[in-house]
């Protein structure tokens, strides 16, 4: 259903290469760059050869085309159902959009077709229209790369007003909430719900451009496969970059990058794992899975 | 004996090895398919020339083993979709493909497959030294192929059947919608084909906590969305969860459960066979083949909406007397709120009550304790009280504690 040559990357690298050639301007340079951008590391070699050796008769040797138009395609079925479905999501009111042709497409799926069970249940005010301003404001203030000043309350109970450059808005599955990922201020990053108001704004001073780095650390531990920890293990941390290596019969060394501000999520998270995950690096992460337990075993609860 | 392509014709036969090198990335060659380790290099060297810059390798006692390694919080847009992207195809299909569309270019040209054969031989192929030669069944074949994909519209009038492009679709307005949804909603590597049609630009969203294991089983979640859509039962194989054997399966999908939390995609369904309700794993599914429309549909969707009010995770039982009761109380210091609003909102189908100035109680009754112990354990340092109807479970859970204690140096039970 969804495994078509109509979307495969060959027939976008052969669409912009006879794009070229129909505006005459195609040559073998130009060619293989457009191989690179749309398709695999090893397509150049078949593409070109292909195209060049006319067993796909589509461009002729000095590189000119019979065809008489930019290509283009109409959308599949399956694209404009796809299409459908994403209207009938609430989060499609954050984007000023229309698309035009879909009344009598009958959508891929609905909301009620699925659930995602184990989301938070506090997620952003997605259809609030101050949300909503807020959301298409920023989204406009990244691709113009215009700063932008915002108010804010911190957890201090402070109001702040703040100058900044949006560089990207992160969205959180799991909490179903956006953040502002910001630089050119101390704060590198905002929850959009949390934002109380924001516009342009034109600084005086000039606003770095770099975003704040977050540090990237390591954490090492060993795995029991007991209980299927190995398989339930590798598909939650699965988004993490990671290396795992078989040390035992039943045993495994798993090593995760994970970025600082997300420590203590991601310690909770091993203590999900019980006692089929025990942390070898860093002694200091270490130590906090000791506190956790130590605190715990002062609750009385054995 | 065929050459090797790093395209593919049926996505079946990479989608096992994509999961290996992404989901677990430990095993050494000789560990995939004994019988044939040739597959084994042609599926790693295709999936390299897809992902070349996140695959990964280490040298073990074992041997070589490779592996995908991708942070998906610091990529715009899932590399695995390139994965989607690799469909083999004939020259003739890639020949015929753009000429068609050339010949059509706008909705108002409307010719008959002879006419169309005649410009095709006359104004394209003639043009190459040697020409290829298509016959009109050919033709008529990739018609009929593009009408059934919505890309070309036949009419009859009178005795000729005439063929011209359906028309487009105007997406500039919808770019950053796509940006967004071809990450954040279900088949988004559909969003993902659409993009492709859309000049190139850098987005302006990322992706926390983005499970993208999901992918491989995008076009199993398509069919059973469809499957859905019109209330129709389902044939498909199913890796049995114990034995691994693959089973046949005659079922009614009823809904999608999807974890942001790990990934697993989970089809909940009426199977035909036990008449229970059970979830089956999507990446455990395979050669879904939609049957005909189930005439109880709506009976079946109003029992599983009563099921859905005690089900933790996926697991479900259609006999709602197995309920178990899970309880457990924690202790909140005054600075500590934030500890409550993490019961609030993570709470599912349980129930969050303030005991007393520091103690909060969680409870709920649900088809299967063994899913709600890992939320539990992630409040451990502050765990008081625990109060399961399935008392092994309670013991094991707090033996699992005891082995906690003693896998870090802290042996001797609980102080208090």
């Amino acid at each position: 259903m969804i495994f078509s040559e109509l979307y495969s990357a060959y027939y976008n690298a052969v669409s912009h290469i006879l794009d070229a050639a129909v505006k005459e301007n195609a040559t073998e340079q130009s060619v293989r760059e457009k191989v690179v951008e749309s398709a695999f590391s090893e397509s150049a070699l078949t593409i070109i050869s292909s195209l060049k050796n006319e067993k796909w008769q589509l461009l002729k040797k000095d590189f000119t085309t019979p065809l008489k138009h930019t290509p283009t395609m109409p959308l599949t079925n399956l694209q404009k159902q796809w299409l459908k479905a994403i209207l009938s999501d609430p989060r499609i009111r954050l984007f000023d959009m229309s698309i035009p042709g879909l009344d009598d497409v009958e959508p891929l799926f609905t909301p009620d077709d699925y659930k995602l069970y184990d989301k938070y249940s506090n997620g952003d005010p997605f259809e609030s229209e101050i949300y909503i301003k807020k959301f298409r404001l920023i989204l406009n203030a990244i691709k113009t790369k215009r700063p932008i000043v915002i108010v804010f309350t911190s957890r201090n109970g402070r109001q702040n007003r703040l100058s900044l450059i949006s560089e990207r808005l992160e969205y959180s599955e799991k909490d179903d909430k956006f953040r502002l990922i910001a630089a050119g201020c101390r704060f590198g990053q905002f929850n959009l719900a949390k934002i109380e108001s924001c516009d342009y704004c034109n600084v005086n001073k000039k606003l770095s451009p770099i975003p704040r780095s977050d540090e990237i650390c390591t954490v090492s531990f060993e795995l029991e496969n007991e209980r299927n920890a190995l398989e339930r293990a590798m598909l939650h941390f699965a988004h993490l970059e990671k290396q795992a290596e078989r040390i035992d019969k039943n045993k495994y060394r798993i090593t995760l990058k994970y970025y600082q501000s997300d420590e203590t999520e991601i310690l909770i998270r091993i203590l999900s794992f019980g006692p089929f995950i025990k942390v070898t690096e860093p002694e200091a992460f270490v130590q906090l899975i000791k506190e956790r337990l130590q605190s715990q075993k002062n609750c009385g609860l054995l | 004996m065929s050459s090797y392509s790093e395209l593919i014709k049926n996505y079946e036969k990479i989608r096992a090895y994509m999961r290996e090198f992404y989901v677990y990335g430990f095993k050494s060659r000789d560990e995939y398919d004994k019988k044939s380790s040739r597959s084994y290099d042609d599926e790693r060297r295709r999936i390299e020339s897809w992902l070349g810059n996140y695959m990964r390798f280490v040298r073990t006692p074992d041997g070589k083993n490779v592996f995908l390694s991708i942070d998906s919080r610091a990529e715009k847009h899932n590399p695995l979709y390139k994965s989607w992207k690799a469909k083999s195809f004939t020259d003739g299909d890639i020949t015929l493909h753009f000429i068609l569309f050339d010949i059509l270019h706008t909705p108002g040209i409307k010719k008959t497959a002879g006419e169309l054969m005649t410009e095709i031989d006359n104004n394209y192929l003639s043009a190459f030294e040697k020409p290829m030669m298509f016959d009109e069944s050919t033709l008529r074949k990739k018609l009929k192929e593009y009408c059934n994909e919505g890309i070309i519209i036949s009419e009859k009038q009178g005795k000729n059947v005439y063929y011209s492009r359906a028309e487009s679709t105007d997406l500039s307005s919808a770019v950053d919608a796509l940006d967004y949804f071809s990450e954040a909603a279900p088949c988004g590597v559909i969003g993902s084909f659409l993009l492709d049609k859309v000049e190139n630009h850098d987005s302006p969203f990322s992706f926390k906590h983005h499970y993208i294991t999901g992918t491989m089983d995008s076009d199993v979640l398509a069919m059973l969305f469809c499957a859905i859509h019109s209330k129709r039962k389902i044939f498909a194989v199913n890796i049995g969860k114990h034995n691994r054997a693959p089973q046949n399966i005659e079922v009614v999908p009823l809904k999608i459960y999807i974890s942001v939390q790990n990934g697993r995609q989970n089809l909940i369904a009426f199977s035909l066979k036990s008449k229970h309700i059970y979830s089956y794993r999507l990446d455990y599914l395979s050669d879904i083949v939609i049957g005909e429309v189930y005439d109880k549909y709506d009976d079946l969707q109003k029992t599983f909406a009563q099921l859905e009010k005690h089900m933790w995770g996926v697991n479900c039982n259609f006999n709602t007397r197995k309920l178990e009761h899970v309880e457990f109380t924690v202790f909140v210091r005054d600075d500590e709120q934030y500890i409550v609003e993490r019961l609030e909102r993570e709470k599912r189908c349980g129930t969050v009550e303030k005991t007393d100035e520091t103690h909060y109680r969680f409870y709920a009754d649900v088809f299967d304790t063994s899913e709600v112990i890992p939320w539990i354990r992630t409040f451990i340092c502050r765990i008081t009280k625990l109060n399961f109807s399935d008392r092994l479970i309670e013991e094991q859970f707090k033996n699992d504690i005891r082995d906690m204690y003693a896998l870090y140096g802290l042996d001797g039970g609980d102080e208090k």
